[in-house]
């Protein structure tokens, strides 16, 4: 059940209603029921392995609370990561090691039986390892109500692409009263309303174009290649930051605050703030759960930036199980490295060109240099392969400027009219929000005919402007895929 | 309820109110204008209140081959055809239930090349999106509809939201323009001569899916049950066409048909050109449907087979009889000038 289907409109209304007439004991029961329904609409086989996991986290949690057992805790961080590779990573571990064998003229091929990959499978195995660390740890108490418990990795609204949740942060919100409150309720629907906007107007449109030129790079001007790239990378924030704010928007409605999973990221100054702004909520896990546990910066530059290159390896393969995600990973960490290293050199540059470290030119500069560094590892991202990737980046470097006509980049110029207006849109509300905060808060307490209008405004740009029905393709939340 | 949280759902409420007012203006906009090829419910609704003698239902054999004003001219009888392309039974008892809501016909004549469709054709989108908004539209697109198609049913601008690109001030004006009634009284003028030059009907092979030749049975039962309830008369014809079934499949359908529906009346014409007055070699559109020539003399012909079974025109006002006398002349005007400039 997507977002942005007539079920969830359907079903997030009745959901919402009955948790709010309910009372206070029975609604944690009641969403953890939506939750499993809502899971059982992408597909009623998945419904097992949560609740399954739901069960293996409860116990074992509990168990941990009591006797902090490190053997337990790598079980079961080896059960999830052993389910994880099992259903994701088989086909390409085998093909990994087939591949390396041939190198040394062995030749080896395994018949790897086409597993299910459960929806959402990797968010909520990462929030139920990431809960089971910090009841070892003692950071945080092992919940004793089951429906809590179960309730915090089935939370419908993160359930399927995030923002992954920590224990500290949303099980408390289980134990609170939630009472109806109009704020709440307008500021759900604006994150809603604007997610939608992001997906229908930018990312979906985007996508038709990227597709078309990645498809085919060679086809299409140095300029073209390049314009598909830059679009991608406004494509994935979108579709992935359109998904982050209708879940944070479905969970504030009924009062409940998620992990902010984006803050203005393409406004960071260097790949590694981009990092801390860009998929907050994966990015700390890492930080908490990896990165720090390997000795983070404690242990010497040497084996921080190799503890860097571990994370974002990992990260690459989080998203995807091809050497391409892991390219894209290992580029971004090789991007800080190279960024930590270079870094009093650039400050030396920046000192002889008499330029402020804060000063707008420079800001600007390293915000540009930030975009196309995304960018440039962003192509690994989309093109399914290091190959298809270094095709696009080979067009992007190509003689020929414009070699294909507009209309060839799967866009009319009505099309790329509606995606520039909209990306001025959305570069202005980032631009509010990196500056005032959140323009969701400021817009639901804003005088009630200019939130209407306001409203109204995001609902009919959707809905008259938006790429849905007819003719045009559905295009499934990316990150909905891992 | 104190007054903050009073004006909250009032304005709350004044929102959706708000937004249902614009999306529905949006989707009239955003609606292609639809006035030919059946589905002419807007004209139909302007029509004055229980003043069509004869209801046409059916498919595009129904809407080419009628012409309800050269029937008026020949007969007196006042008719209408509501009738959409590749239309199924099951829409067409959705239009029949719709129809008698502003009409009270004294005969329903059904063209009935419909029961040899598939249970859905190509026309669905058009036939049922121009009903009249209403609880019966909605059952007639759960009904009737392919499953992929009722989401757009039900939320035109799912359909239509990207002629945004296309629009014109016409479509602005629909907001505002009232619809009227029109000379065309759902006919579709085709004046194309197909070439029947060496050649004799040929062969039509009905839908093999029986479980779709079911549900139209069972539609044509809702619709017999429907003009008995209401008293009036239904005939179901098989119109004078070059594509025909083989006699062994229409007697089968008289049979079906007359099963359920004792009462009703089973014409097959599909070969009654001579009786008609029908030419082959000038009056046929494409070889299954009529064209304009072979509209007027089968409607003519339609009208005074209705007087031949006890059939009367109705009274109707001055007005009425006026604008129904102008609109004949117009058509009658239009088949001589075509005759002349052939001739």
């Amino acid at each position: 059940m997507s977002f942005l289907s007539p079920a969830y409109f359907a079903f997030f209304p009745v959901t919402v209603l009955i948790y709010f007439l309910l009372p206070q004991k029975c609604r944690n029961l009641w969403l953890l029921i939506g939750s499993w329904f809502f899971y059982a609409c992408a597909g009623p086989e998945y419904l097992p392995f949560l609740v399954g996991s739901s069960i293996a986290v409860y116990f074992a949690a509990r168990r941990l609370e009591k006797k902090p057992q490190k053997a337990l805790l790598v079980f079961m961080l080896a059960l999830f990561i052993g389910l994880l590779t099992l259903f994701k990573y088989l086909g390409f571990a085998a093909n990994v090691i087939s591949r390396t064998l041939s190198v040394f003229g062995l030749d080896w091929t395994a018949a790897v039986p086409k597993l299910l990959l459960p929806a959402g499978i990797s968010f909520y195995f990462f929030a139920a390892m990431g809960y089971l660390i910090d009841v070892y740890r003692g950071k945080v108490p092992a919940e004793k109500d089951f429906v809590k418990s179960a309730l915090f990795l089935s939370f419908f609204p993160s359930l399927l692409s995030g923002p992954i949740a920590r224990a500290d942060r949303l099980m408390p919100q289980f134990e609170q009263l939630h009472e109806f409150s109009w704020q709440e309720a307008r500021v759900g629907l604006f994150r809603f309303a604007y997610g939608a906007f992001l997906k229908l107007l930018i990312a979906d449109r985007l996508a038709v174009m990227v597709d078309t030129v990645f498809a085919s790079p060679q086809s299409f001007g140095s300029l073209q290649v390049i314009a598909a790239a830059c679009a991608f990378s406004i494509q994935i924030y979108c579709d992935f930051a359109a998904y982050s704010h209708m879940a944070i928007g479905s969970a504030r409605a009924m009062g409940f605050k998620l992990t902010e999973n984006f803050n203005t990221p393409y406004f960071s100054r260097s790949i590694a703030e981009f990092w801390r702004r860009w998929h907050i909520s994966l990015s700390t896990w890492f930080r908490d759960y990896l990165y720090i546990p390997l000795g983070g910066n404690r242990r010497g530059q040497t084996r921080k930036y190799i503890n860097v290159l571990i994370v974002f390896a990992v990260s690459g393969l989080w998203h995807g199980a091809a050497t391409s995600f892991l390219v894209w990973g290992l580029l971004n960490g090789i991007y800080q490295v190279i960024g930590s290293i270079t870094a009093p050199l650039r400050a030396r540059v920046r000192s002889a060109l008499r330029l402020d470290d804060n000063g707008k030119l420079t800001v600007l500069w390293q915000m540009l240099c930030v975009f196309v560094l995304a960018t440039v590892a962003w192509t690994f991202f989309e093109a399914g392969s290091v190959s298809g990737a270094i095709d696009v980046l080979r067009a992007c470097a190509g003689s020929t400027l414009w070699a294909a006509p507009l209309s060839a980049m799967g866009m009319d110029k009505w099309e790329f009219a509606v995606a520039f207006v909209s990306c001025i849109v959305m570069l202005i509300v980032d631009i509010l929000h990196f500056r005032h905060g959140d323009q969701a808060e400021r817009a639901a307490g804003s005088p009630w005919p200019l939130r209407c209008l306001l409203l109204l405004a995001l609902l009919f740009a959707s809905l008259i402007f938006g790429s849905y029905g007819t003719g045009y393709d559905a295009q499934s939340f990316i990150y909905g895929q891992f | 309820m104190n007054k903050t949280n009073k004006k909250d759902w009032m304005l709350a409420i004044a929102f959706v109110v708000l937004a249902a007012v614009l999306i529905h203006c949006a989707s009239i906009i955003m609606r292609p204008v639809h006035n030919s090829y059946g589905s002419t419910w807007d004209a139909y609704l302007c029509e004055p209140e229980d003043s069509i003698d004869v209801l046409f239902l059916g498919s595009s054999y129904a809407y080419c081959d009628w012409n309800p004003e050269i029937m008026f001219a020949a007969s007196g009888l006042t008719g209408y055809v509501m009738a959409g392309s590749e239309q199924t039974p099951s829409i067409t008892y959705w239009y029949l239930k719709q129809a008698l809501k502003t009409q009270s016909p004294q005969v329903v004549v059904m063209e009935g090349s419909s029961f040899f469709f598939e249970m859905y054709q190509n026309y669905t989108q058009i036939n049922l999106d121009y009903m009249p908004r209403g609880i019966d539209r909605a059952r007639a697109i759960l009904d009737a509809a392919e499953p992929d198609k009722r989401l757009g049913l039900f939320f035109d601008l799912y359909f239509y939201h990207d002629r945004w690109k296309e629009l014109t001030r016409e479509d602005i004006a629909k907001l505002i323009t009232p619809a009227s009634a029109d000379v065309n009284k759902g006919y579709t003028y085709v004046d194309n001569v197909y070439d029947t030059k060496g050649s004799t009907p040929y062969h039509r092979e009905p839908s093999k899916d029986t479980a779709a030749y079911e549900k139209h049975l069972e539609a044509f039962k809702k619709i017999a049950e429907l003009c008995g309830d209401n008293g009036i008369d239904l005939i179901v014809t098989i119109n004078p066409t070059f594509s025909q079934c083989s006699p062994e499949i229409y007697d089968k359908l008289e049979k079906d048909l007359t099963g359920i529906a004792p009462e009703a009346d089973f014409m097959l014409l599909a070969n009654s050109f001579d009786e008609i007055g029908l030419d082959i070699s000038r009056d046929l559109y494409d070889g299954g449907h009529l064209n304009f020539y072979g509209a007027c003399k089968f409607s003519e012909w339609t009208g005074k087979m209705l007087l031949g079974k006890g059939y009367t025109p109705r009274e109707q006002t001055k007005e009425d009889k006026a604008a129904w006398d102008d609109g004949a002349q117009y058509w009658l005007n239009l088949r001589d000038t075509s005759q002349s400039a052939a001739s």
